[in-house]
């Protein structure tokens, strides 16, 4: 008899669809269909079980990633002893059935439904964009459909208009069976609830919101409907225009830090579309609109195709050959080292290249360079996660996955926005919170998470920008002063006088929610109402995002997040846990991977001498036993004339880093800039040397994701300039005299495995056996570790560290009374170099400043106005957007646009332990105005110029063929 | 002064204030040292010794005893 552990990922086929979701039941049930024995979870349906014994039963509305429907009756079976013909997807099975899939009167049967289904559907087949991948067309070749006696000149819908408006997928309900998939994913999958079936009978169809377009609705784009949609109904528009895919390739999504696993479906070496992989543990088949649909960047006529080489940033660029700018570049290099020291460069590594990129330029820069000058894009977002988690629980990573939190009782998200940020992941708990879990939102903002369709009880504590400390002090105040403690976690879990030492700082009256109320303007019932739901929970679960780390007290909030779940006892099973959601892709592998000036791969100080020691035995060079400098520092260095030059792969810190103008003048500073980027980013225009880089489409390699997951990256195109971003790092440390021989990153992942504890057990080989691996994976946990901390903690015993709240010095004043915040919202990624490079522009054209409508009306201010927003270093100016997701006294934008200038305004305050910057508050002033401001006149002028330098290098190339 | 050394002034003072703990100086100095050898490279440590040596008018006090120990660990190291 076949037996099937249903779940189990190593026996289901990611490529086939079962019917109906997976059952978790313990208990299983034997029955018979088609003579075939088979035993099966309890409560899987009959049509899954089918599936399961490798029997096709015929079907439209059903698909294993929604709830049964029963719609379309196509999936009917005879069961013995039962009366008529149920259908499959919603009868579950039971002990001693025997099912028939295939009779005569069940052949006669779906063919009268499938007859009725065609005599109202276009048949053009042959020019239908679904040809080829139509399940309608399937079905009816399946049950053989010979004839249709009804004729076609009925009533029907074969006259209704195609809504063409999303820039990714058309509707054309002509070609619509009701079938209701594209709702039920709407609801069930996403969790947004836009599509709705609109009329009765004959009049039903698929509409969006109040029967709008598309575009015009609450869709949210993610594209569930159009991959559940079993004809061309929905279709993606790369499709209807290149036609079907002939084969794909599963990747990793180079989109933030969820890390979803797609297909790459491919027609020879062009992307037609990418549809997210059921195999994928992250996000078990799901995507949002950046994953799905923004890949067009990768083919955009903006890619940097050739190396560039230049000797001042006021001249042209020089297209030169690979060699010639690698040789330009070392030379640079050494020359530099040669007059100003050992210590005068530096390099940059980045959270938007793989695991082995990341590696390699932190060892060119300790091995080649010589120094420990090197830093990573995680210093301006989740630095104080690293120090604050390896503080407390002893290891710098999130402690679950992300399927934990469906076994979460009340979910507290601090400072995140995932619907925005981590779409994917926001789905999976609002899935969560419709199922009953309560939630808390502590955030200035009211984010869309706390208006989730159908979801249960939700709290929100809007607190001062900048309050974090006093609200999370308040809450562990009332989980000890209660007696909400978990003491038996406490007592076998935790240090005990460190326990103690924060037992009686955590009681003083200083850190009640009443004591504390005027200092985050929570008011203190909430506070208390808040603590309970978390400590009485069963389970309670964090998510924390970079409203907590983009602080002056960034590390000290974190340590306050893990005192709260070690006090609770909500760390190291399922349903617990402290979770930092990551911005970009690889935060968290390029953080494991060595990227901070103090660590080596792996979190190993540089100061330990036996760390070293193995080291230096496999890289063969003596390694500074002294941290290098910080991003923050570099610059000020750079600024001071002792550090002169600096490589940076894959970043844009012109854009994204705090007090762009501070930033510029050191990138004028340095004698030497070497750029690595797809793009002319902006970092790019104060450039000596720009190398084009590979999108994530064009190499091979992993990321890891904000649950530790190790994803395989592959190659499907060749990269446009010849050479994957890893091998140009090598080029350049064998160029620097540094010998590095890696044929493949896998090599390259060997390395990585033999000098980090916590990698020792991961290779290629068993990423593409296991599918991914959660790290730690080595003799301990041999197949990685989906939940930490279950046992003991990395340091042994938890670790209670004091949190003294210290107000950060950047505070609203008469002369800048509002605080801004900033973020990101869900169409754009980040810098946008990207996404803004794509049609999801068209949700995002500019960046505007949320203001209140109490404060627009103090100031005059109307929707669409121009506004100057001031800050003590420098001012731009944005357009307005009324909005009362802020309080009073917030106003909120984005900087995904560089001519944006949020970052000319906010400053160099930053995370006292690791200079991450306040990104989170920044005190304004914001008035009408008419015109730019100053620094974005400059910025035009000088972006018109730096163009027009790469168009004359491009047609001096030109020429050059010629 | 030059804005470098002036930032570092800044890091420092703000490192001392958020580990003072109940006025408890010299634990916060104990950690404030170990803050520093752990996470700032050696030209921030050099600068920052200089200028404890030559005037040191601005850190605080917390600061002014960690950097007393800082230096203390680097003689150590270097004999």
């Amino acid at each position: 008899m076949l037996n099937y552990f249903d779940p189990s990922q190593y026996r289901i086929d990611p490529d086939r669809d079962y019917g109906t979701p997976a059952q978790l039941s313990e208990k299983a049930v034997a029955l018979t269909i088609d003579g075939v024995e088979i035993s099966v979870p309890e409560g899987t349906s009959v049509m899954r079980a089918a599936a399961l014994a490798g029997i096709t039963v015929p079907k439209l509305c059903a698909s294993d990633n929604l709830e049964a429907f029963g719609s379309c009756r196509l999936c009917a079976v005879e069961i013995e002893g039962k009366r008529g013909y149920p259908a499959s997807c919603t009868t579950p099975v039971a002990e001693g059935m025997e099912v028939h899939t295939q009779t005569g009167k069940l052949a006669k049967l779906r063919r009268n439904i499938m007859e009725l289904y065609i005599s109202d559907h276009p048949l053009d087949c042959l020019t239908c964009p679904a040809n080829g991948d139509c399940e309608l067309q399937d079905m009816a070749g399946a049950v053989g459909l010979r004839d249709v006696r009804y004729g076609f000149d009925g009533a029907n819908h074969l006259d209704a208009e195609t809504d063409a408006s999303n820039p990714y997928f058309s509707f054309d309900p002509s070609k619509c069976i009701v079938c209701s998939r594209c709702v039920r994913a709407c609801e069930e999958v996403q969790g947004t609830f836009a599509l709705t079936i609109d009329g009765r009978g004959f009049d039903s169809k698929v509409a969006a919101s109040q029967d709008e377009d598309f575009m015009d609705s609450e869709c949210v784009s993610c594209g569930a409907c159009v991959q559940a949609c079993p004809t061309s109904t929905l279709m993606e528009k790369s499709v209807i225009e290149e036609g079907v895919p002939e084969h794909s390739v599963v990747t990793t999504c180079a989109y933030c830090g969820v890390g979803c696993s797609f297909k790459a479906e491919m027609k020879g070496d062009q992307l037609v579309r990418m549809v997210p992989y059921k195999g994928g543990d992250a996000n078990h088949g799901h995507s949002c609109v950046k994953g799905r649909f923004a890949f067009g960047y990768a083919t955009h006529k903006d890619r940097i195709t050739e190396p560039m080489i230049r000797d001042s940033i006021d001249q042209p660029w020089r297209t030169v050959s690979w060699e010639e700018a690698i040789a330009f570049s070392a030379k640079r290099l050494k020359d530099i080292q040669a007059q100003y020291g050992r210590e005068s460069i530096g390099g940059i590594t980045s959270s938007r290249c793989t695991n082995e990129e990341t590696y390699l330029v932190q060892k060119l820069v300790r091995a080649g360079f010589g120094n420990n000058n090197t830093d990573t894009c995680a210093r301006v977002c989740h630095s104080p996660t690293g120090y604050g988690l390896k503080t407390t629980i002893g290891e710098s990573a999130g402690t679950q996955t992300f399927d934990s939190v469906m076994k979460a009782d009340t979910i507290l998200v601090i400072g995140a926005n995932p619907t925005d940020a981590h779409p994917v992941f926001a789905s999976q708990m609002r899935r969560r919170l419709r199922q009953g879990a309560t939630l808390i939102v502590a955030d200035p903002r009211r984010i869309d998470l706390l208006k989730t369709p159908h979801g249960s009880t939700s709290m929100h504590l809007p607190l001062r920008p900048g309050t974090n400390v006093a609200l999370i002090n308040s809450l562990a105040h009332v989980v000890v002063t209660e007696g909400l403690e978990d003491t038996d976690f406490i007592n076998k879990r935790c240090e005990g006088d460190a326990y103690k030492a924060w037992r009686d700082f955590i009681s003083e009256e200083r850190n009640s929610p009443e004591a504390l109320e005027a200092e985050t303007g929570v008011p203190a019932e909430q506070v208390r109402k808040a603590a309970r739901a978390y400590a009485n929970a069963g389970n309670g679960a964090i998510y924390y995002g970079l409203g907590v780390t983009e602080h002056s007290q960034g590390s000290t909030m974190v340590m306050g997040i893990a005192n709260l779940a070690m006090a609770t006892g909500n760390l190291g099973r399922e349903g617990v846990g402290v979770n930092p959601l990551r911005g970009q892709n690889n935060v968290q592998g390029s953080c494991d991977m060595g990227s901070f000036p103090h660590e080596l791969p792996g979190y190993q100080h540089v100061g330990d001498p036996a760390v070293r020691e193995r080291f230096e035995n496999l890289w063969h060079v003596k390694i500074d036993d002294e941290p290098g400098l910080r991003i923050p520092n570099m610059f000020d260095a750079a600024i001071a004339g002792h550090f002169k030059a600096l490589y940076v792969q894959g970043e844009d810190i012109a854009q994204s880093d705090p007090n762009t103008q501070h930033v510029e003048q050191a990138l004028t500073s340095l004698d030497c800039l070497i750029v690595q980027d797809i793009f002319l980013n902006e970092t790019a225009k104060y450039a000596h040397v720009l190398l084009p880089g590979s999108t994530f489409l064009e190499k091979n390699g992993t990321f890891t994701n904000a649950e530790r997951r190790i994803n395989r990256v592959r190659k499907v195109m060749a990269p446009v300039a010849g050479k994957e971003d890893w091998e140009v790092t090598q080029d350049l440390a064998n160029a620097l005299g540094y010998p590095m021989n890696y044929s493949h990153p896998s090599e390259i992942m060997d390395e990585i495995a033999q000098l980090t504890p916590t990698f020792t057990g991961v290779s290629y080989a068993k990423l593409d056996e296991l599918g991914s691996i959660q790290w730690p994976c080595n003799a301990e946990h041999p197949d990685g570790t989906p939940t930490m901390h279950e046992l003991d903690f990395p340091i042994g015993k938890g670790h209670f560290a004091i949190t003294e709240y210290v107000a950060t010095p950047e505070r609203s004043t008469r002369r800048y009374p509002l605080l801004l915040t900033t973020g990101r919202i869900l169409s754009q990624y980040n810098v946008g170099a990207q996404t803004r490079r794509t049609e999801n522009s068209r949700w995002h054209e500019e960046d505007v400043l949320e203001i209140h409508p109490s404060d627009a009306e103090l100031r005059g201010i109307s929707d669409g106005d121009w506004l100057g927003v001031s800050s003590r270093v420098g001012q731009t100016v944005l357009r307005c957007r009324i909005s009362d997701r802020m309080q009073p006294g917030v106003v909120y934008t984005t900087f995904h646009h560089p001519g944006s200038g949020a970052n000319v305004i906010t400053t160099d305050s930053s995370d006292w332990a690791t200079n991450c910057p306040e990104y989170k508050v920044t005190a304004v002033q914001v008035e009408k105005v008419s015109q730019p401001s100053e620094w974005q006149k400059h910025f035009q002028s000088f972006d018109e110029k730096q163009h027009e330098y790469l168009e004359k290098s491009k047609d001096e190339s030109n020429f050059a063929l010629k | 002064m030059n804005n470098e050394l002036h930032h570092l002034i800044e890091m420092i003072n703000q490192i001392s204030d958020n580990n003072l703990h109940h006025g408890e100086a010299e634990h916060a100095a104990d950690m404030v040292a170990t803050h520093l050898k752990k996470f700032w490279a050696r030209s921030m440590k050099d600068q920052i010794i200089a200028y404890a040596e030559s005037d040191g008018s601005e850190l605080n006090a917390v600061s002014k005893l960690a950097v007393e120990e800082l230096k203390a660990w680097r003689q150590a190291k270097a004999s």
